[in-house]
């Protein structure tokens, strides 16, 4: 069951912290590898149906790891520059700003899909910034002038949970109460 | 005839018309008197608190049928006498709006139900237990980071521009 919090209700615009960020770059990684997968088993496909001969990707290959690579700047850039947001993003309700809290420009969204490999540099101490940073902006999001924010209706969520909350006890206090024979 | 009746009659036959010219005389005497009298001066003097003070109003509305008095009233037409545009104008609907508790809206009425039935199933319910649950392990994360750092003032909570982000579902 759902546990929406009351005071969720009021993150809503504020600077998204790193759990969510950081769940929503798992899904996200899940999600751009097994299209990936699936893009490559279809092409497999493709050529085994026109050709007749099995392609074998080898994992350890630079090319298979170059297209990879391009894929994800691809995925990431695209989602950013169009709207502000990835497929994990969307899932955990959070969304990339400008710094002052505008609408990316897709430029910025690009510059952000570039630079994120900075921060996995150094052992990922870009990323620091996501926890010690007072606006929660790790480095790709200083280089990009970006930040990232809560979006997610949490006001609405709350209604959901109050009115599925009141429908499951509505039946059982509609429900005469049970008399033992004898 | 009764001679009691007798005597009654022929005293009725004195009594009615001395009883008629009292109330004559009486009539012109009182009608004489408040004309020589300055009424308005006399209730000048007047202690009308005074006399209010001694007047038990609460007794006094017992007396009052309500009802009745209501009964009187045409509603229909006081209504048809009223504007209800100034009314509606001088009504701050959004100042309204933020005094509803929504919550307890939901909890009550029926209105729950129909959110419920509009707002999709198990997906939105995951999806909504999965943000919730995120964003109160962001807090405490923070929380502990800005107690480990030492910082006095926290930082700024959102960007500083209006933000123009549609809600998402």
């Amino acid at each position: 069951m759902s546990s929406t919090r009351p005071d969720v209700v009021t993150y809503q615009g504020h600077y998204a912290g790193s759990v969510s960020r950081f769940t929503a770059y798992v899904i996200d990684l899940a999600v751009s590898t097994g299209v990936f997968a699936l893009a490559l088993a279809a092409i497999s496909f493709g050529v085994r149906v026109v050709t007749g001969h099995d392609v074998k990707w080898n994992r350890s290959s630079i090319v298979v790891a170059v297209i990879f690579v391009l894929w994800q700047f691809f995925y990431f850039g695209y989602s950013w520059a169009v709207s502000g947001r990835t497929a994990g993003m969307a899932v955990l309700g959070i969304r990339v700003v400008a710094a002052d809290g505008s609408v990316l420009e897709p430029r910025r969204g690009v510059i952000r899909a570039l630079v994120f490999p900075l921060s996995f540099l150094l052992f990922g101490l870009g990323f620091l910034g996501i926890l010690v940073q007072r606006e929660h902006r790790a480095l790709h999001d200083l280089i990009a002038g970006s930040a990232v924010i809560y979006a997610w209706d949490a006001r609405a969520a709350r209604l959901r949970f109050l009115a599925r909350q009141a429908e499951l006890e509505a039946p059982a206090a509609q429900q005469p109460p049970l008399t033992l024979p004898g | 005839m009764n001679p009691r009746d007798r005597v009654r009659s022929a005293g009725r036959r004195w009594t009615d018309p001395a009883e008629a010219l009292a109330q004559q005389v009486t009539e012109r005497v009182v009608d004489l008197v408040l004309r020589a009298l300055d009424l308005n001066e006399i209730v000048a003097h007047v202690d009308l608190n005074a006399i209010l003070a001694r007047v038990d109003i609460d007794a006094l509305l017992k007396r009052v049928d309500v009802n009745a008095l209501i009964d009187q009233i045409d509603v229909n037409s006081v209504l048809a006498r009223v504007d209800p545009k100034p009314l509606i104008d001088r009504v701050d609907v959004n100042d309204l709006v933020t005094r509803i508790d929504m919550d307890a809206l939901v909890e009550k009425t029926d209105l729950g139900a129909v959110i419920a039935r509009s707002s999709g199933g198990m997906a939105s319910e995951a999806l909504d237990a999965v943000r919730s649950q995120a964003v109160g392990l962001d807090q405490f994360i923070d929380r502990w980071v800005q107690r480990l750092l030492r910082r006095k003032h926290p930082g700024p909570v959102a960007p500083t521009a209006a933000l123009p982000v549609q809600a998402e579902p």
